[in-house]
């Protein structure tokens, strides 16, 4: 670094006991007059305690209207080098895997025409690259797609489809989440290379309940594997992991939330009521040993989630509550289809698939999906009824 | 109708409603429709060319993109015109 800028603000984030991003950005800045000014305007907005930096804008490649994100400093004179700072959205592989000669070449090419900052992964799973100038973007472009890259989805469209590691490294996966992943992601290449739709339309498959990808959080389609039959128990180690110590009854019993587990000390054994479990995997994520997840496996399929960007943030809502997933997965692709279908012809801008069920009813929804109310999809039991039925529905 | 004639009406159109109101893919698709009578996947085939080639732009502004005349800076900074 050339000492540009005095940082002491920034300086403050480099101490205690973890990584800091204000030292990557200042071990960039050495090498990068960008890096340098993006420090510099930092601090400045520590100081200031206000924002430089304007979003949006018209960048991107020929041809995608995605995978660009624009960002300008409002402060280009003082900061020369941040004037453009844009955000390239690079396709990750399924599960984040790479290869270390894929990273170094990723890098190579950001050394070249970015800012040599980046950002893995971003919320919506794309790796991220922070920070290049309008005239870089078609040559990082074309670098990274001759090497079998591609670009993510940004504005209105499908975004990049993302999933956990699933089975490549998770005993728990009880779907192929990274084949799922990328059959989504070839299958919507163009919704995600060309924005079409109201809003963003984000897809995130976990493969069990515990959602390393915080699907139900984060995607207006949440596919999350489960089973339907009952979960695998092997008394044996169950009597293990009692004289080993572990408070069964407190640790497991009490708090599964359908209470639907019995567990006698006398003989040391676990009894469950398959019927009332709701596949929340605690009590296998705790009994890794003795508790396996049911052998007919499929994914509960959940709408809805976003954060609070236009009005609040919603959870996904189950709305379909298992189904068999194999390859190619026509069944899903159809069903997703018309959820796009219904959501595009009804929506306003800038209006999610979560929040357009909430304006118009899950009635409409369900009856334009072809998916019939099951009392799964109940969200909140004994509150409110979910489902007003029509006078057409009564015989006379 | 032919493509080249086709793209005339989009571009025709989106003149018209420059400045106007952003338009979406599906907004321009299913006015052009309309209005010539063409299946909406011929429209949608001619306006992605329109795309491709430079004479039509995605944009991205206050949170939704939708599709523009590419102004002088654009066509300059990808090589359509010096």
């Amino acid at each position: 670094m050339s000492g540009k800028y005095k940082t002491p603000m920034l300086d403050e984030l480099e101490k205690g006991p973890w990584p800091s991003f204000v030292t990557e950005i200042k071990k960039a800045a050495k090498k990068s007059d960008m890096a340098e000014d993006e420090l510099g305007q930092l601090e400045k907005s520590y100081n200031t305690k206000r924002g430089y930096w304007k979003h949006g804008g018209i960048v991107g490649v020929l041809g995608y209207g995605g995978g660009v994100i624009g960002r300008y400093s409002s402060l280009p004179e003082e900061f020369p080098g941040v004037a453009h700072f844009h955000t390239v959205r690079v396709n990750q592989p399924s599960g984040f895997f790479y290869t270390t000669k894929a990273l170094r070449e990723i890098c190579d090419i950001w050394d070249k025409y970015g800012s040599g900052l980046t950002n893995l992964h971003g919320s919506t799973g794309d790796l991220v690259l922070l920070g290049t100038k309008t005239e870089n973007l078609e040559a990082v472009f074309a670098e990274l797609s001759s090497r079998g890259w591609d670009l993510g989805g940004s504005g209105s469209a499908m975004r990049t489809p993302s999933c956990c590691v699933g089975m490549a490294r998770c005993e728990w996966a009880n779907i192929d989440t990274m084949d799922l992943c990328n059959e989504l992601t070839q299958y919507y290449q163009d919704q995600l290379h060309r924005p079409a739709f109201p809003y963003k339309f984000k897809i995130k498959i976990s493969g069990c309940a515990c959602d390393c990808v915080a699907a139900i959080a984060r995607a207006d389609l949440s596919i999350i594997g489960t089973w339907k039959d009952s979960i695998q128990i092997n008394q044996d180690e169950v009597r293990k992991y009692a004289e080993a110590g572990l408070d069964i009854q407190k640790e497991i019993v009490d708090m599964c939330p359908t209470q639907c587990m019995y567990y006698n000390p006398e003989d040391k054994t676990l009894k469950i009521a398959d019927a009332e479990c709701n596949r929340c995997m605690h009590c296998i994520a705790k009994m890794t040993k003795a508790l396996r997840p049911g052998k007919e496996k499929g994914a509960t399929l959940l709408v809805g989630s976003k954060a609070p960007i236009v009005v609040g943030s919603l959870l996904s809502w189950v709305i379909v509550p298992f189904m068999k997933l194999t390859p190619p997965y026509d069944d899903l692709k159809e069903l997703i289809d018309k959820m796009i279908e219904w959501w595009d012809d009804n929506a306003k801008p800038r209006e999610r698939i979560g929040e357009l069920i909430e304006a118009k009813g899950m009635r409409a929804f369900l009856e334009a999906i072809g998916v019939p109310p099951m009392p799964q999809q109940v969200k909140e039991p004994r509150k409110d009824p979910f489902f007003f039925w029509a006078e057409s529905d009564f015989k006379k | 109708m032919e493509q080249a004639e086709l793209q005339e009406k989009i571009y025709e159109f989106m003149q018209k409603m420059k400045g106007k109101k952003k338009l979406k893919e599906k907004d321009i698709i299913k006015h052009i429709s309309g209005e010539t009578g063409e299946d909406k996947d011929v429209v949608k085939k001619a306006l992605r060319a329109m795309i491709d080639e430079g004479r039509l732009m995605y944009s991205y502004g206050g949170g939704a993109s939708s599709v523009e005349i590419p102004s002088e800076e654009y066509l300059r900074e990808k090589g359509l015109i010096k």
